[in-house]
Formats: C-alpha cells, structure tokens, sequence
C-alpha cells in the first residue's frame, strides 16, 4: 500500500508540473514550425544546488562497494554522501523521503556514448560527432555538447546520469568527457575533461583477406602514429626549451597529455589481432589505454592482465561478428571477463544502431542480459556504476553509495535490471535532477486529446 | 596396284558418308596456288574408348578429311592413309565444354523489349572471335565448346564452336537449341536502372515470360481471322515467344537455392530447363536430384581457406572449410544421385589444372565413365548433337583425345587433340615421341679415331629435359671385340671414359651441345667442339625417319665434319635417368598428394553434409515425437484462460492438443517436466528482414509490387537460428522501404535446416509492403518527393489496377472487341490488394501520412493490413481504429529520423489503450532476439498489464498476420509453436531454454553447447588439414563468399554507424 501511495504521489508531483509544461507548449510548437532543422532547448530546469541535508528512508540500499543495505538510510548534503546504513543520525533540517521497497543505486554511467554530440543521425546538420579529416586528436568532445539535447532527458530518465561522450571518425577520433547529464551549460556538466583519445583501432587492421597487404598497410598507419608521437615529444620538448622559436601545433599540443599519461588512449578494438596490437602498441609507446568494444577479449586476457588495460564492453545487445560465433557470444562476454579477471565495464548501446544514445536508457538491460548469462545481479549492477566509474578513473567522486562520494544517485520502483522498473527520483550531486523528458512530455499531451472524449 | 587402288576407292565409299556437319563454305579467293592437302590418317594399336564404357583395345581409327571413316580392332588400312601409331596410347571422344561466355552487344533496336536485359534475340555468332584460351582448352582435350552470351537477364542463345578445325580458329558446329538466362542482376548489364535487386531481376524475367505469351496469343488471335489489330512488332517477344515452346532455357545457379529457384519459373512457365551449377549442389543434393535436370557443373573446387595467420584462421568461416572439403564430393553426389550432368572449365582459374580437379573429383568418388559421358556423350545430347560429336564413330566429326594413359590415372597427359580432323599436337608438354626421338645411344665415327676405339653418344632424360654423355672406350687391348653394347659394359671400370656433354639444348629437330673432345683421349683435337646432331622427323607423325641422325662435329678448328650416327640400343631398354634435382622435387610431390589424398579420402568420408552447410547446421532432421508433454509449467496461454501456474501442455501431431492439471497422456508421449519453468506462445516479429537472399529492396522504380521476397528466401541465414535462440518462431519477412509500393513480403516459420519453401508459412495470407514519408522522397531524381507525391502514386496506382481488373473481367466474360488484356504483375498484385486477398503492411512514421493513406485506401474500400513503424499513431489512434488498421511499432526507437524526433516509447500503450491491435517488431537482426523484453516495455512506459503485454510480441502480430486462428496463443487446435523460459518470460534475467515449432524442438540451450563442441572439433580438423595442404606461403584467400556469388546492392541498407554489427549488413529498413 505504501508503495502505490509512494507511486501517486510522485504521478500527482508529476503532474503539477505539467502546468508548466502546457503553458509552454504553445512557444514549443511554433519553435518547430520556424526552423526544423535547429536543435531546440528541451523544457526541463536543471536542479538546483542542495541547500538542506535530504535523508532517504527504508529503500534497499545498493551500495556497490559493500552488501546491499534492506531499509537502509541514504543522507547526502552539500552535494555529498554523508551516511549510509541502517542506523543513521538524521539532521533536524533534512528533508526525508520515505521510500520503503524502493531501491536506491548509484547514478548508472554510460561508459561510452555520444549524448550531446547528436541530436537526429539522418539530419546531418545535428551531428557534430565526426570532424574532417582522418588526425583529430585536438577534437574536443565536450566544447560541443549540447546541454539542451532532447535525449539528455531521455537518458536520465533512465537512470543514467554520467556518461563519457566521444566522437566519432575513422582513424583518430578526438578527446572525449564524462558529463554528469544536468546542467545549464556544458561546463557545468563537465565532470571530466579531457578523458581519453579516442581511436579506431580497426583502422589499422583492414579486412584484406590478404595477409601479406594486410600486414603491410597495418605496418603503414602503426608508423604514421608512431611519427605523430614522435613530433608530439619533440614539440614537447621544444616548446618548453624554447617556445618562443616553436610554431604552434594544435595536433602536436594536444597530444602531450596522452604522452604524460594525462589522459589514456581508447582504442576501438573487437578482434583480437586488433585489440592485441593496441596493447602492444600503447604498452611501446608508455601510454595508458582503454579497450572499447572488446569483442575477442577473453582471448586477450593476460595480455590485458599484465598491462592493466581495462575493457569498455561495447554493448551486449550485439551480433555475434562471426558466422561460427556462438548466439550468446556478446552476452556472456562480461561473465567470461569477470572470471579471467580482466577489469571491465558494460557499455551502453554507445553511437552504434540502431538507436545509439538515443537508447542510452536501456543502459540497464545491456546488464541485465550478462547477468541472465553468467554474471550475478551485483556483478551486473557494478559493471554499469563502480566498474565504469572505476574504468574513467572516477571512482573517488562516483558509483557507489559511499560517504564522501558525490550524492549522484537515484531511486527505483524495483529492481533496475527488469524492464519494468522505473526511475521515480535522481539526484545529481545532490541537486534533484527534473525526469520530465520530451517523451514523457507528448505521452501527457495525447493522453490530454483521448481524455477529452 | 591398280586394283587395290579401286579397293581402297570402294572402302572408302562403303565408308564414307557425306558429312552432316556444315562444311565451312570458303567463299574467300585463293590468292596464288590453291594449297589443298590430303588429310586421312590412321591411327593405330592405340586403346580406344568409342564411348563411357565401351573399350577396344588394340584399335586403329581411320579418318578423312574431318570425319572418321571407320573404327575397330581389325580394319585394313587403305592406301593413302598416313598410319600413325598410338601404341600404348588412350583415344577418348574429343570433349565438350559446356560452358563458356562472350560478351555481346545489347540491341539497339527499338523494336526489342523496353528493358534491355530481355534480350533473347542475342546470338554470339555475331561477336565470336578468336579466343584466347582456345589452345589451352586443346590441351586437355576439348574439341568443341559451347558459348553463350554473357549479361543481361534472358540473355540469349549460344553456339557450339569447334576449337580450330580449319584455317579458321573459331569454327561453329551449331546453334544450340539454348537460351540462356539468370534470376539476378548482370553484373556488366545494359545500363537499366531497373532491376537492382535479384527479386527484381525475377519478377521481369517472369513480367517478359507473360508478355512474350501474350504476344504469341495476340498474333495468333489477328491471324486466325479476328478483326483486332496486330500487336505492335516487338524482336524480343517474337524470338521469346517461339524459344518457349521450341528451345530450352540454360539458367545460371550460382548456389542450389538459385537452382531451385530456376525449377519454380520452369515449372510456372513449363519450360525446359538446364541449369549452370556452382559446385555446390552437393549441399541440397537429393532437392536437386528431384527436380530432375540436367547441370552444366564446374570443377573449380577451392583452394585451401587461407589459415596462416591467427587473424586469418579466426576469419575463416566453418561454412568454407565446409565447402573446401567437400566440394571435390559435388560431381559424385550428382552421379550418385543419378543426375545428369555436364562437367565444364566454368570459373577455372587455370584451365590446365581441369584434369587434376576431374581426378581428385574421381578420387572422391566420380565414376570415370561418368566423368567421360560428362565430357562426351551428356553435353552431345543436351546440346542436340549426337549425330556430329560425342563419340567415336563412323561418321562423327575427327574429335579425338590422345592420352598416353587412361585418364584416371595420376599425371596422365593429353597429347594431342584432334578438332575436325585437325591434329594439334600439345606444345610444351612433353610426350613419349619426343622422347623416342632422342633416348638411346648412338654410335659416333669420330674422324683421326683408329679401329680400336669406338665413340658413343648416350642421350637420356624426356621430352626437352635431356641430358647427354659422349663415352669413349680404348679397344686396343680386346682383340677380336665386336664392341657391342653388352660386352662393352664389362670394360667399362678401366677403359671407359664418359663426358656430359655442356650446353646442351633441345629443339623440335636437333640437339646441340659442347665438349671438350681431348677429354676423351689425346688423339681428339683440344679446345670446345659444337655437336650438333640433327634428326628428321616426319613432321605428322613424330616417328623418327628410316635414315640415322647426323652428326655436324665443328672442331675447335672451324672444320666441320659430318657423321652418322648409327644407334646401339633402343631408347626404351635404357633405363632414363632424369636430372636429379627434378626427380627429387616430383616423388616430394608425389609423395605430399598421395598423403592428401587419403587424407582427403578419411575426411570426406566423416565431413558430415550439414544443414545448412556450416556452424550450427543439422546433420539430421530434428526429432518428430508424435505426442510430446510438458508437465508443470507455468503456461501464459495469451488466451482466455491466461497464466496458468503449473499445468500440463500436451501436443499432438505438431497441434496443442490438451491444456491442464494432470493430463492422460498416450504411452508413446514425450514427457518433459519443467517444474519452474515458463512456457509462452512463440514470438512473432511482424518486421523482419532476415533470411533473405541479396537485398531487400528492389528500388529501381517507385512501384514494385511485381516484386517477391518470397522468391529469395535464404534458408542458411545464420540469423535464423539466433533467433530461433531468442524464441522467434514467426517473422514477417518485408520488402524494404525505398519505394512508394513495394514487394510482396513472406511470413516464415523459423524451421532451421528445412527448405525454402518448407520455411514459408503456407497457411498466411499474402501481403505487400507500401512506405510513406523520407526514405521514399529522398530521390531527387524521380517522382515522387514530396508526401503530397506519395500520396498521388498511391492513388494512381489503385485506380490503374481497378482499370486492369475492368479489363479482364470483360475478356472473361467473353467480350473480344481488341486484343487480349496482358498479365501485369504489378497491376496484378494491387488488384488482389484490392480484392481483399493481398494485405497491406504500410511503413509509415507521421500522422499526416497516416491518415492521408488511410483516407486514399478508404476511397477504394480497401483495409489496411497493418500499419508498421506507426511511430506517431499515438497522435492519430482514434483515426486507427476507426479504420480498423492494426499497428506494428517499435518499443522505443526514435531520434534517427527527422519524422521519427516525435516517436515515444508510450506509443504502443496509448494506441492499445485505444482499442487498436498493437504489436512490437524488431527490423533488426539483433533487438529480434529479445522481443520478450521489448514487450516488458509496454508495461514500463504505458502499464500494460504483463500478460496483455506479452501479447504484443505472439498473439497481436499473429492478429496483424492473419494467423491468429493458428499461431499467436496456446490453446487446443492451434500450432504448437511455443518457448520455454527459464525464468518470467518478460524478465531481461530469464533466457530462452527451448523453442518449438509445429510440435519440434529447432533450438535447445543444450543442444546448442554440444553443437559447439561438434563445430569446434570439426573446424580444428579442417584447419589442420588446411594447413598440410595449402600450397606453401600462400597467404591470400580465394574462396568466393557466399554472399559475393551474385550482386548484392542495397543502398538503403547502409550499414548501422558505429559499431561493428556483422560483416555483412542487411540491415533495418527504419
């Protein structure tokens, strides 16, 4: 019974709102008719600072770094984690939630995406994932996104509240970072920036079924970027010896973090020639590296061991790549990761179809499904929280319920590996994240045109 | 004298019969002396192989002129008869080769079939010339090929050409009674922007088969009196029409799908058929052998999968492994499965390689007669040529193949072919003539020699690799020695002394080398002398002449002395010492092929034929139970009963028979209990495009309803059997949505390993594809490309069809006031649309477009089918039901699109809500195998109830299919079509254990690990083999993909971005 109060009193919370929402539906609409093409600001308000203490009552606490708390207590302030437990001391100015038989998880993290890099990916015009040219280590992802995306909201509605965004292109893509999904600016996103180079490392392992041009072409493209780090060094050094003789590079500039191993390379890699060559490479060149898709990389996994290269599963939802692969391959892959050892994360549905971030909010079931085939529910859970957060080096501030940590957490109506669950609240550094979303928006106003009848 | 003269003119008038085959009229002018020879041979003591299985050994053959005159073990030779003797040697039939291609102009005509690549008034005796590879077919053995045109979709008839024969290269014997044809796209075509797609290429194939039929009618109609006007001349109808009832039809079958395919327009036209095989027929053998005609076979069998590297090994598909140890097994199975075939060079990338790729076929198991009748005797009869070609015969054509061993045996050779009387002697491929010629020794007078020395030349080795010795022997101290060979060798030790001879070079008359003589014994000059020995050959035989060789010693002094030679032993007593470093590399050789070939033996004995041929294929049948139950389920029946906890189902003979507690079952009932476990309908996906073969748009115009998915349904797709993993029993196979109106679609039941016609579900009613809004105006080189354009074409077309169904209505009610109406395909699918018979599923995102069709259908009393994708139906619900469309959506995709920006995951609630039938489909290859947890998503965005949701993904689209009196529910009478799950089948943590169809089991998790361990065994061992067996360091892969075997263009079927999906992209038609 409490649950369905619980239930209708966030839908009547929910529905207050849409006030505000149909007040401005009118300005929405004509912004569609003026110019179709542009990219419109969605309609939620980015949440305010904490100013109270909030204390979260009687949810199962899934902790991640430690067992799952039955009726625990959440108290957060200032942006902050401050208690976790059964017993814990209320402030007298704390606002509380009472939310017996809900779930409380840490903000779920999406370790690869493009959120805020595209709006429609058949609209050219709102795509700015992929500069010209084939050498953009000096794209950066996160002066270009857009904080009003449609599918920010749809995202976070989801539960999903951190994602690393990257951009695309075939060969050296750019500099990606992880946003927090709220926020008035990108800046205000931001929560790490930059967070790695992203490269194609497939690009460097064409599909002839030549071995001999094979090698050579793979030999050619290793050689370009071994040059590019070459000079990179050199620019390096020059600069600092005598930047007043050195003409400004921006390629070369940008590539001193990833030689000071400021940031990692992340390489793009499914096969295991692919992924072997980039930890080889990375490993020659001192770089530290993240592997993203992973397809082959059990067969990888004590070369990933010994050079502590961590995987970026790239979704679970995936075709076998070979004819002879077993159906479950991509599913069972984390399972396999997890008792090989090798450290990992799950990632969401990523730039890849149909969807790509689009679909961000399935993020969940991507999990979900490695856990129907091998992984626990706890496993399965911390691959897309603890583990990712571990992945982007963010483990200090984010996925997990720990004191000290940043108050990035939200509450489900139930499990939130199962389809059915849903997200009733969300908070992002303690600021009360708005769920409204553009979907949630058109749902309210159709069901306004059949209501009336 | 003179009698025998008269004898031998009456022999040969008893013999001679006037040639049946077209002598080559010589209408060019002699300039100079006309030069006109005798040509009549005999050969002799050869074994002759008159046809398969009939041997005489011992034979002489006579021939004149082009023809022979008489055959057998006892025949006088006349005179004037140059005897040539074949001793030893093997007489085949000259062969056939069934198949090769020439490019020829398409017609520029206007009077010819408005789409070019109906041309079958093509005939390549306009365009042959001489080809190229002519003499490399000589030298296997081939006197005769046939050549067909090439492009172009019924593209023309061939010609049988002799290969030589007289001064002219090209000779042609005949037309051929052929046309040729294909059911896909040429790849070097006419420059048609119609057809793109293989079901396209069917459908105008069929189209031209119909128009040609209408024109045979209608002329037939104004001649036999009635007052109607000729139809407008047209070239392609007129040769068209007369092939299909006098000629036959060669079609290409690039795999034994496209082979199938061709049999059901043979049958739908009765048509006489061929068919150009691939080398794979041995994958649906006994199919092939039903239908019951003859193949042109090639035996172009695979080079070993490239396996040197790890990349490369891990690439390499089990399928290709497969294929490259078993296809060598394809012309026995055909034999074996008493099909008639022809074996051809077609796709041989080195034709000299035919004969080794013939002996491992026949290692494999092909009967050598087989082979030979496939050669000789089969392609004489297809191509109506018995009377001239085939055998060896009095009165056939000379065509004859000289083997010097029978032609099984290992590294036998061709000699010499004979082409109409014609001998082509094969050039640099040594022969035992050759041989004789030079092997023996050879007495030399040397000049200043005294009596008591004897000189020898002593020639060794074959062909042109001959080595030789000039020995000399001091007779002085053996009186009374005849130095005879024999005697000779006893001396050797001490008085012998042998020099090689230097330089040593072989041409076709001479061999020329160098020694130093002085070597030999102080008497000889010093210095380097020139030994050229000289021979006459008769220049047609090869038989040395009664006179000696000569001997033209150039002394180091520029003196040249000539000396016969006088021989001391016969070539053959010799024992031939070839150069050493060749004889090591042949018995290495040897030695590696015999290894493969027994291994080729154990392995082709165990390399099971799996259906389909690759991972996860059958190696039987799945098991039929007559009656199977499962015992304490929880059953969601998706009927009225609903969720039943802990129930039995009971099946019979593939239908649900029984549903409750404790049910009697039969004795002979297949019991399974499981206690926990969730049993559900089976998944229907009511948009798919998996499973089909080449493309699923046929985009080359705006309307395309002739088009059939149902022609290319590809029963191997391995997507198949991963969806059958995620408990798909039904999908709904649609034409893609480049064009206003599509292709006809194909709903299947996933039965993996069955045929394609087994695969569709017979009981569906038809259907076409319509697709409004973006993908459809995106041309902007065609109409339409606007919504208001869509709109139009639809209209249009309905009221062309309601005119084309006026039309023969009053022909069948026997009006006959003009011609007779023509069979339109296309108009003819929108009629039955029309009728009711055909339903349409209409891609559709925006309400404008929704209702505008609606409103449009409405016009002409048609009801829609389903509308798919209906992302914005939530907007127009109300307009839905009132039509009583029925809506097939995705959960929740959206933002790909510019009309898809409005699409919300509450659609399919807000519609269902509303009273419309509502299910989720996939598009995709991959989100069709979690359906299940797409339906879970009605209830998380719209609060569906889980039992009405789950009905979103089983009984709603089998609403939407028009097979919910079949499939869609468990009840008693339906199809047991049904999946067991491990846990609440909407939950994302429950896995598909087991899915049914028609009361048998095509997938179990199970099963599906021990077919693993089979395919991981059974593609360790291939490897293996593979690498034994590639030819050393190469490292390029030849094998032809599947997928590559005919043209594939989609180009609405780009790729997904981002990451890697598959190899090879059909993917979404969004």
């Amino acid at each position: 019974m409490r649950k369905l109060n619980h239930v209708k009193a966030s839908f009547m919370k929910v529905s207050q709102m849409n006030k505000d929402y149909l007040v401005r539906l009118v300005l929405i609409v004509h912004i569609v008719c003026l110019s179709s093409t542009h990219a419109r600001s969605h309609d939620q308000i980015p949440g305010r600072p904490q100013t109270r203490p909030i204390a979260i009552l009687g949810a199962t606490v899934h902790r991640i770094d430690a067992p799952k708390i039955d009726s625990g207590v959440v108290l957060f302030d200032e942006g902050k984690i401050v208690a976790v437990g059964n017993q814990v001391k209320i402030p007298a100015n704390a606002t509380t939630i009472q939310a017996k038989g809900k779930h409380v998880y840490p903000g779920l993290i999406d370790s690869l995406s493009d959120l805020g890099l595209r709006e429609i990916r058949a609209v050219e015009e709102t795509d700015d994932r992929t500069e010209y040219g084939r050498e953009n280590p000096n794209a950066r992802a996160w002066v270009a996104v857009n904080p009003d995306s449609e599918l920010i909201p749809v995202a976070r509605a989801g539960g999903v509240l951190v994602a690393m965004t990257a951009p695309l292109g075939y060969w050296m893509r750019g500099q990606s970072a992880v946003i927090q999904l709220d926020g008035w600016t990108g800046g205000e996103m931001l929560l790490r920036a930059p967070a790695g180079l992203f490269v194609n490392w497939s690009a460097v392992h064409p599909s002839s079924s030549d071995d001999g041009r094979r090698r050579q072409e793979r030999e050619k493209k290793l050689r370009e970027f071994d040059q590019l780090l070459d000079e990179a060094r050199i620019y390096a050094q020059r600069t600092n010896q005598v930047p007043d003789l050195t003409p400004t590079n921006v390629r070369l500039e940008s590539l001193i973090p990833l030689l000071n191993r400021e940031m990692p390379l992340i390489a793009e890699a499914d096969l295991q020639s692919e992924i072997e060559s980039a930890v080889t490479y990375a490993a020659s060149q001192k770089l530290d590296l993240i592997i993203y898709g992973g397809y082959d990389a059990e067969r990888c996994a004590e070369l990933l061991k010994l050079h502590k290269v961590p995987v970026i599963i790239g979704s679970t939802y995936r075709l076998p790549l070979r004819r002879d692969d077993p159906y479950d391959h991509a599913y069972t892959l984390p399972s396999r990761l997890q008792q090989a050892g090798v450290q990992y994360s799950i990632g969401g549905p990523g730039f890849g179809g149909p969807g790509g971030s689009a679909s961000a909010r399935n993020l969940p079931y991507h999990a979900a499904i490695a856990s129907a085939f091998g992984l626990s529910e706890e496993q399965a859970i911390r691959a897309i929280t603890l583990s990712a957060a571990e992945v982007l080096k963010l483990e200090k501030r984010i996925g997990s319920i720990t004191p000290g940590k940043d108050a990035t957490l939200i509450i489900a109506d139930g499990n939130i590996l199962e389809t059915e669950s849903n997200v009733l609240d969300a908070y992002i550094q303690g600021r009360k994240v708005d769920l409204g979303s553009r979907h949630k928006m058109l749902n309210e106003k159709y069901l306004k045109k059949y209501s009336k009848r | 004298m003179r009698f025998a003269s008269k004898l031998s003119f009456l022999f040969f008038a008893i013999l001679f019969s006037p040639a049946s085959f077209a002598q080559s009229l010589d209408t060019e002018p002699v300039v100079g002396l006309r030069d006109i020879r005798p040509n009549a041979f005999a050969l002799t003591g050869a074994t002759v192989i008159r046809q398969p299985g009939e041997v005489v050994e011992n034979a002489t053959i006579l021939i004149d002129e082009q023809h022979i005159i008489a055959v057998g073990s006892d025949i006088q030779i006349p005179a004037g008869f140059k005897r040539l003797s074949c001793d030893g040697k093997y007489i085949y039939a000259g062969f056939i080769d069934a198949w090769s291609e020439q490019a020829v102009d398409y017609p520029k005509s206007i009077a010819g079939y408005w789409n070019k690549n109906i041309a079958p008034e093509r005939s390549v005796s306009d365009f042959v010339d001489r080809a190229a590879d002519e003499e490399k077919l000589r030298k296997q053995g081939f006197a005769v090929r046939l050549v067909a045109p090439q492009g172009g979709i019924i593209k023309g008839s061939s010609d049988l050409y002799l290969l030589g024969g007289s001064q002219r290269s090209h000779q042609l014997l005949d037309h051929t009674n052929w046309q040729h044809a294909q059911l896909t796209v040429p790849r070097s075509g006419p420059g048609e922007r119609y057809p793109n797609s293989p079901m396209g290429a069917t459908a105008l194939l069929r189209q031209a088969f119909y128009d040609a039929r209408w024109y045979a009618d209608s002329l037939n109609m104004q001649r036999s009196g009635a007052n109607v006007s000729e139809p407008e001349y047209n070239a392609s109808l007129n040769v068209l029409s007369r092939h299909m009832h006098e000629q036959g039809f060669i079609f290409d079958a690039s795999n034994e799908r496209m082979a199938l395919r061709a049999e059901q327009i043979a049958r739908e036209f009765s048509l006489r058929i061929a068919l150009r095989g691939s080398g794979r027929e041995y994958r649906d053998i006994e199919a092939l052998a039903q239908i019951d005609r003859p193949f042109l076979i090639p035996v172009n069998f695979p080079d070993a999968p490239n396996v040197k590297n790890a990349q490369s090994r891990e690439s390499v598909t089990l399928r290709d492994l497969l294929h490259w140890d078993l296809a060598p097994t394809n012309p026995a199975a055909l034999q074996n499965a008493s099909v008639r075939f022809c074996l051809t060079t077609d796709g041989l990338e080195d034709v000299a390689s035919f004969w080794d790729q013939v002996r491992h076929a026949i290692q494999c198991g092909l009967n050598p007669d087989t082979a030979l009748a496939s050669l000789t005797t089969v392609p004489a009869e297809l191509f109506g040529m018995t009377n001239q070609v085939g055998t060896i015969e009095k009165g056939k054509l000379a065509n004859l193949a000289i083997f010097d061993r029978a032609f099984v045996e290992e590294d036998s050779r061709v000699e010499e072919c004979w082409v109409a009387g014609v001998r082509y002697r094969v050039q640099g491929n040594p022969s035992i003539p050759e041989e004789t010629k030079w092997r023996g020794e050879w007495a030399v007078g040397l000049p200043n020699s005294t009596k008591s020395t004897s000189t020898r030349i002593r020639f060794e080795g074959e062909g042109y690799q001959i080595s030789g010795v000039m020995i000399f022997e001091d007779l002085s101290s053996k009186s009374g020695s005849k130095g005879s060979a024999s005697k000779n060798k006893n001396k050797k030790s001490s008085k012998t002394k042998e020099l090689e001879l230097k330089s040593l070079k072989v041409e076709r008359d001479r061999i020329t080398a160098s020694l130093d003589l002085s070597e030999l014994d102080a008497q000889f000059p010093s210095g380097i002398s020139l030994i050229p020995v000289v021979q006459a050959f008769l220049a047609d035989t090869d038989q040395p002449e009664p006179n000696p060789p000569v001997l033209n010693l150039q002394l180091p002094d520029g003196t040249q002395q000539t000396i016969r030679l006088k021989q001391t032993s016969e070539g053959a007593t010799i024992a031939s010492k070839a150069p050493s470093s060749e004889s090591a590399d042949e018995t290495e050789e040897d030695v590696a092929k015999d290894a493969s070939t027994e291994e080729t033996d154990f392995i082709a004995t165990q390399t099971p034929i799996l259906r389909p041929l690759g991972a996860y294929g059958l190696s039987e049948p799945p098991a039929k139970h007559q009656s199977v139950v499962f015992r304490n389920v929880n059953l969601w029946t998706c009927g009225e009963s609903g969720l039943l906890q802990s129930t039995d189902l009971l099946i019979q003979n593939g239908l649900i028979l029984a549903i409750g507690e404790n049910l009697q079952v039969p004795e002979n009932a297949i019991e399974f209990d499981l206690k926990g476990k969730h049993i559900t309908p089976g998944i229907i996906d009511c948009h798919s495009h998996m499973g089909t073969d080449g493309g699923v748009n046929e985009s080359g115009q705006v309307v395309t309803s002739e088009v059939r998915i149902g022609d290319f349904i590809d029963n191997t797709d391995i997507n198949i059997y991963r969806q059958l993993a995620g408990g798909v029993t039904i999908a709904n196979i649609l034409h893609g949505s480049a064009n206003p109106i599509g292709g006809q679609n194909q709903v299947v039941k996933l039965r993996w390993g069955a045929s394609m016609e087994a695969m569709k579900m017979q009981e569906a009613p038809s259907g076409i594809k319509f697709a409004l809004g973006e993908n459809v105006k995106r041309n902007p080189s065609r109409y339409p490309n606007t919504r208001m354009g869509v709109e139009q074409i639809l209209r249009d077309q309905l009221l062309a069809a309601r005119e084309y169904d006026a039309d023969w209505r009053r022909w069948r009610a026997g009006e006959r006031d003009g011609l007779p109406p023509r069979v339109d395909l296309q108009l003819q699918a929108l009629s039955e649309v029309q009728r009711g018979e055909r339903w349409i599923h209409c891609h559709s995102y925006r309400q404008d477009e929704i209702v505008a069709t609606l409103d449009v259908l409405e016009e002409f009393g048609i009801r829609i089918g389903t509308l798919q994708h209906i992302l914005e139906g939530y907007k127009v619900a109300d307009r839905i039901r009132q039509h009583g469309a029925m809506a097939s959506a995705f959960s929740d995709w959206w933002a790909y699109k510019f009309e898809v920006f409005d699409a919300i995951p509450y659609n399919g609630a807000i519609m269902h809500n509303e009273g419309v039938v509502v299910s989720f489909n996939s598009d995709d290859r991959e989100l069709a195998r979690h359906l299940n947890t797409e339906a879970a998503k009605a209830t998380k965005y719209g609060e569906i109830p889980e039992q009405e949701a789950l009905k979103f993904v089983t009984l709603n689209p089998a609403k939407q299919l028009r097979i919910d009196h079949l499939v869609g529910s468990l009840e008693v009478g339906k199809q047991a079509d049904l999946v067991v799950w491990s846990g609440r089948p909407l939950s994302t943590l429950s896995r598909c254990e087991q899915t049914w169809i028609d009361g048998v089991k095509y997938f179990d998790i199970q099963q599906d690990k021990a077919v693993r361990d089979r395919d991981h065994r059974l593609r360790s061992t291939l490897i293996q083999k593979a690498m034994k067996s590639e030819p050393a360091g190469r490292e390029i892969s030849t094998v032809v993909q599947e997928e590559d075997r005919w043209v594939r263009k989609d180009i609405y079927c780009a790729t997904h971005g981002g990451l890697r999906h598959e190899t090879l992209s059909q993917g979404a038609q969004k």
